[in-house]
């Protein structure tokens, strides 16, 4: 029962590298073939850098230079460690960064409200969805954010109601719009089917 | 067709600054509040002698917040049309003149983090809206000020109530002095530039070269600059008649003086308002409005300040 045809929701084409830009930062949400995800990395446009989640704690070597030493790479234990770095790093960069993300929605635009919070918008940032369609659903009757939500109808988890996933996306919230599914007829739930894989 | 609002503004005060500029405050004439005007607003005065007719705009230098009156610094143009020049010898305190009410083409980002504002000579004039606004607001910022050598001791004083450390005037400097401060100014940086167009162009493009993206870039240019060419003739369609269009005229001035209402705003390129479709002839573009595209095609042109490259030129009025 989601409503196509919602125009907010996100549309991506790959990220190419800017090369109006300066420098840049590539995130990832996990490891990933960057040079082929990302086209135009070749010859290097300019100190460029790429932030990879890797999600395990035998992370150890925070930083290191690829073989020509223009492409620095560094490895995060976690999301919320990348953040932090990201909106120090923010905090103190020049004009002429370009940002890219690639990786599941909810990191995509939590990026990016990250950098819109730092002046960074439009152009400067690129984002490209990779891996689990998996989503974030915002309740909008109690504003609880719903994580990893796969299936067309969710309880939420701040307040239990059943939420349909509408394709209603905010780029505010990062999330995608819960609204509760049985709000005429309680209990009157359409089948749960797990469509978002 | 316009639809012609105007308001009337007595003249409170004329204070000349320098043998080219003079300040003039207006109030509303019926003594109430001026017009809300955002920073970087413009007013378009209608101005009249017995042989003729300019419709200038300025731009508003008061406090956006003070709205007991409007604030505009006349540059006296050697080569204007005349607007320039019946504003500094004609009109005096008590005068009522009429204009159209505030306009803004040239509004500040409110996203903004930081702000960069880059002025050549008159064209500092909507920075002084920007700064009074970002004073009350707390917005960081800085100001580039280019002007002739024998200008800089003229500029300082005008802009020494502004706020001193923030303001750099380069008098007779070249615009490479901006290249270290583009590339270090903070991550969400706008930056406005407003004076001659080729000043203009260059600082867009240094900033570019820095990796501004053009979503950051901002400006404002002013009707005047590069206004005359060589003489044609506008046919105009609709209205069955052939306006001579002078070298030392716009086609738009032409337009007026032949007594036809054409649609205008800005006046300076950058509205789009004054787009007339181009049936036969080829214009010589030369605003801001149209894009690359739009200006091969051939098929509409800005009368306020572009020309034609053929002796007639047809268009649909």
């Amino acid at each position: 029962m989601l409503i196509s045809g919602i125009h907010s929701r996100p549309k991506y084409a790959g990220l190419r590298v800017d090369r109006s830009g300066t420098h840049h930062i590539i995130l990832s949400d996990t490891p990933r073939d960057i040079a082929r995800m990302v086209e135009g990395l070749e010859p290097a446009p300019g100190p460029t850098e790429v932030w990879t989640v890797v999600g395990a704690c035998t992370v150890t070597a925070a930083e290191e230079r690829g073989p020509d030493g223009s492409v620095v790479r560094r490895a995060f234990r976690s999301r919320p460690l990348m953040f932090d770095m990201l909106g120090h790093r923010l905090a103190r960069e020049s004009m002429g960064l370009r940002l890219y993300a690639i990786g599941e929605e909810a990191f995509l635009w939590d990026v990016a409200a990250l950098a819109r919070s730092f002046g960074v918008d439009g152009d400067e940032i690129q984002l490209d969805h990779a891996g689990s369609e998996r989503r974030r659903v915002f309740c909008v009757h109690c504003r609880a954010m719903t994580e990893n939500v796969r299936t067309n109808i969710v309880a939420c988890v701040g307040c239990g109601a059943h939420l349909t996933v509408r394709d209603h996306f905010s780029k505010r919230l990062a999330a995608f719009m819960g609204v509760q599914a049985d709000a005429e007829v309680r209990g009157d739930l359409p089948p749960v089917e797990e469509i978002f894989r | 067709m316009t639809t012609e609002f105007l308001v009337p503004l007595r003249v409170r005060e004329v204070e000349p600054l320098s043998p080219l500029l003079k300040s003039f405050v207006f109030e509303a004439a019926d003594g109430g509040p001026v017009h809300p005007a955002g920073a970087g607003a413009h007013l378009r005065l209608l101005l009249q002698n017995r042989h003729q007719r300019w419709k200038n705009a300025y731009s508003i230098v008061s406090n956006p917040h003070d709205r007991s009156h409007l604030s505009i610094i006349v540059r006296k143009v050697a080569q204007s049309r005349g607007g320039s020049a019946f504003m500094h010898t004609e009109v005096r305190t008590g005068d009522v003149l009429a204009s159209n009410p505030p306009a803004n083409l040239f509004p500040i980002a409110k996203t903004a983090r930081r702000h960069v504002m880059v002025s050549g000579g008159i064209g500092v004039t909507p920075f002084l809206s920007y700064i009074r606004a970002f004073q009350s607001s707390g917005a960081p910022w800085e100001l580039h000020h280019f002007c002739r050598e024998d200008e800089g001791a003229l500029f300082e004083r005008l802009l020494a109530p502004y706020g001193g450390g923030r303001i750099h005037v380069h008098a007779g400097q070249d615009l490479s002095i901006l290249d270290a401060s583009l590339r270090s100014q903070a991550l969400g940086s706008h930056l406005y530039t407003c004076g001659p167009g080729p000043m203009m162009d260059a600082v867009l493009e240094k900033a570019a070269g820095a990796g501004w993206p053009k979503g950051k870039l901002h400006s404002e240019s002013f009707g005047g600059e590069a206004m005359g060419g060589a003489p044609f003739t506008a046919v105009l369609m609709r209205s069955g008649i052939e306006v001579e269009v002078g070298p030392e005229t716009t086609l738009l001035d032409a337009l007026e003086a032949a007594g036809v209402d054409a649609p205008c705003l800005c006046r300076g390129g950058a509205c789009g308002q004054c787009e007339t479709a181009v049936i036969e002839g080829v214009p010589e573009h030369r605003d801001h409005y149209l894009n690359e595209a739009e200006r091969a095609s051939n098929t509409s042109i800005m009368t306020c300040v572009s020309r034609s490259k053929t002796q007639r030129i047809l268009l649909d009025l």
